[in-house]
């Protein structure tokens, strides 16, 4: 709905909803990758004396129904003072060309800010990213460090959109969409190696494969251990169950493995185990080969 | 009585004033001259004894081999090295460049990385290169571009550089792995000389296992990444406790306990290519071998015909013949290099060990999954 200089009213304006990949679509939800994150916070980390928040652009990709998922970030340069907000695009420019030949597939999607308020540059920086993108809209996520006194840290994302009666660049007003985290299953591993490094576990690096299933298992009997007692009280009376918990563990340990006598199951092991075999003497006849190059007279 | 104080007042008084030592000046820090700085290059004498990553490093190398399958990911790694520690704390992706031998794609990567490591210098990120790293599948890492890259590199750089090796079949089995690899001395020497016959091979011991050693690597966080992912992973309080959704951000996972093939088959193949090749590369070898025997038998042949030749005619009291140049005669090939089966041994070794790691967590699920005791 176009703005009517004429009337007095303030109207928000908001993309229509489409079916269709149309350009103009405001963005719906955003993913984040991890990786993004992690490069926020570094960058805001390495900040100089003078800067309250630190700036960058992220990159990412679209689909067609709104979803724009954030795969990586870039810091850019920039200066604020109480009179004027400056950018450096040159090196917004150069940065992005670097990004884009490793990764084709990454595009600039919004930029992000540390510092959770939303002030007048924000708008200006909001309308300029914008412009970048054009016909795209540009999503803008603050990141709360948490850092200072009674501030939770956490990560939101925002779309703006003109209010006002004069569209003027500054005069806009964020609209906040959801926004979570996201990753594949591959870098799953890589997430629980830090969040376990963080919490201060002595755990010697690089564990083998075996001590991370033996991790697993642990945790698993802890699990089991803890509903075992939560049976036992409910059993004796000292606490009421809960219907749908009892379901639950019902339908989970009613599973059985007979049929896994049956079927392919022992001769997978029996592969297995020579699979294993095969390899262990692989390795010892390379081991033996390369003893005898050197065993030769030349 | 007042004779004795006198009398050692007298001898005290006549002892030379005992001389104030002079203090040792305080040692007096001075920066060393820029000028200077290249000769006296105090950290060049520490050697390295472990490799630091930052997380963030960690998360990117993570993402850019999930994302180059396929073609093998490689990029650069910044940081400092202090203190016998190479700080790893920030890292970029090189572009993947098709034809190695094309002289503008070569350039055009020396062109990236140093507009790139220009960029990140003005954010006041580190600048310094340390190293550099790979991402492969199921353990082959032992290949000819990362031993070339990982020479000149070892040469230019003030520590010799790193090279960080992420495996990312193992990663998605539910083990972050991630080692350091450097040159062997002995393997630099060997490289250096490019002299790889199998009597330098005999002189430096080598094997493909001493080709590279490994550096112990420690995984660092900052605390706010260490905040932000306690915050990722607590789970949110909730009146309601639902069973479908997850209540944090971050939930355990538990992918390690699956029962799967675990990529047997693919990495069996890879064994048998690695041999195949392996075989081929002995085959050429072995030929080439016989043809120097070959031509060394004819050439030794040659100069004992010779000297009985000579010895002949002394006998008989005419000049000698001269004793031709032998090499001229008898084009005696050069004894081939085997830095390829060595490598290509390596290969080996490193597939059949993924295997059998593999096949060993395999083996003590599908035991501990069978519940009941079958002997």
């Amino acid at each position: 709905m176009p703005l009517v200089p004429e009337t007095s009213a303030l109207t928000i304006q908001n993309g229509s909803p489409g079916f269709l990949s149309t350009p103009g679509r405001t963005p719906t939800s955003v993913t984040v990758h991890p990786v993004a994150l992690f490069t926020i916070l570094d960058h805001y980390l390495r900040r100089t004396e003078s800067q309250d928040r630190v700036i960058g652009t992220l990159l990412g990709t679209r689909s067609d129904t709104g979803e724009i998922e954030v795969r990586s970030a870039f810091a850019v340069l920039h200066s604020e003072t109480a009179e004027q907000v400056a950018v450096d695009m040159e090196y917004h420019h150069t940065m992005y060309e670097l990004h884009h030949k490793v990764n084709p597939k990454e595009v600039i999607v919004g930029w992000y800010s540390t510092g959770s308020n939303l002030n007048t540059y924000s708008a200006l920086i909001q309308n300029f990213y914008s412009q970048e993108i054009a016909p795209h809209q540009a999503v803008h996520l603050a990141l709360n460090t948490g850092v200072e006194e009674g501030q939770q840290s956490g990560v939101k994302a925002y779309v703006s959109s003109p209010i006002g009666v004069t569209p003027k660049p500054e005069n806009a007003v964020f609209l906040p969409i959801p926004c979570e985290l996201q990753f594949k299953e591959t870098e799953r591993s890589g997430l629980d190696l830090l969040s376990s490094v963080s919490n201060g576990s002595t755990d010697a690096y690089p564990a083998t494969d075996l001590d991370i299933l033996e991790r697993s298992l642990q945790s698993v009997s802890d699990m089991l251990d803890r509903v075992l007692s939560y049976v036992r009280q409910v059993l004796v009376g000292e606490v009421k169950g809960n219907a749908a918990v009892g379901r639950y563990l019902m339908n989970t340990f009613g599973a059985s493995t007979d049929e896994l006598e049956k079927g392919a199951f022992n001769t997978s092991l029996q592969d297995t185990l020579m699979v294993s075999y095969l390899a262990n003497l692989v390795r010892s006849q390379a081991e033996v080969s390369t003893r005898l190059a050197l065993a030769t007279a030349s | 009585m007042s004779a004795p104080p006198s009398m050692a007042a007298a001898i005290a008084a006549s002892l030379p004033a005992p001389q104030s030592a002079p203090t040792p000046a305080g040692p007096t820090y001075e920066a060393i001259p820029a000028s200077m700085s290249k000769v006296i290059d105090i950290e060049a004498d520490i050697p390295l004894a472990c490799v630091q990553l930052d997380g963030m490093v960690v998360s990117k190398i993570i993402k850019h081999a999930r994302e180059a399958h396929g073609t093998s990911a490689h990029g650069v790694l910044l940081g400092l090295d202090l203190d016998g520690t190479l700080e790893v704390s920030n890292s970029f992706p090189l572009p993947h460049h098709i034809n190695d031998d094309d002289d503008k794609s070569v350039k055009g990567v020396a062109r990236y990385q140093a507009s790139m490591l220009r960029s990140l210098k003005e954010v006041q990120a580190d600048d310094s290169v340390v190293g550099f790293y790979q991402a492969m599948a199921l353990g082959s890492f032992y290949n000819q571009t990362l031993v070339e890259t990982q020479a000149i590199q070892q040469e230019k750089l003030r520590h010799g550089g790193v090279v960080i090796v992420h495996d990312i079949s193992r990663t998605a089995r539910g083990n972050a792995a991630f080692r350091a690899f450097r040159l062997t001395k002995a393997f630099l020497d060997a490289y250096k000389r490019n002299n790889f016959s199998t009597e330098s091979l005999i002189n430096h011991r080598m094997t493909f296992s001493s080709i590279l050693e490994e550096i112990p690597i420690r995984i660092r966080t900052s605390p706010l990444l260490g905040a932000f992912l306690d915050t990722l992973s607590a789970p949110s309080v909730s009146a309601e406790p639902s069973f479908a959704k997850p209540s944090s951000a971050l939930p355990p996972s538990f992918s390690v306990l699956n029962l799967g093939t675990n990529n047997v088959s693919k990495n069996l193949e890879q064994i048998i290519e690695a041999m195949d090749a392996y075989k081929t590369e002995e085959g050429n070898l072995a030929y080439m071998q016989r043809q120097i025997a070959r031509e060394k038998g004819k050439a030794d042949a040659y100069v004992a015909k010779r000297k009985d030749d000579n010895a002949a005619r002394i006998a008989q009291g005419l000049a000698p013949l001269p004793e031709e140049d032998v090499s001229r005669l008898f084009k005696i090939p050069v004894e081939p290099s085997r830095l390829d089966s060595m490598l290509l041994l390596g290969r080996i070794d490193a597939y059949s060990k993924t295997l059998e790691e593999t096949s060993s967590t395999a083996l003590v699920k599908m035991y501990a999954s069978r519940g009941s005791a079958v002997v």
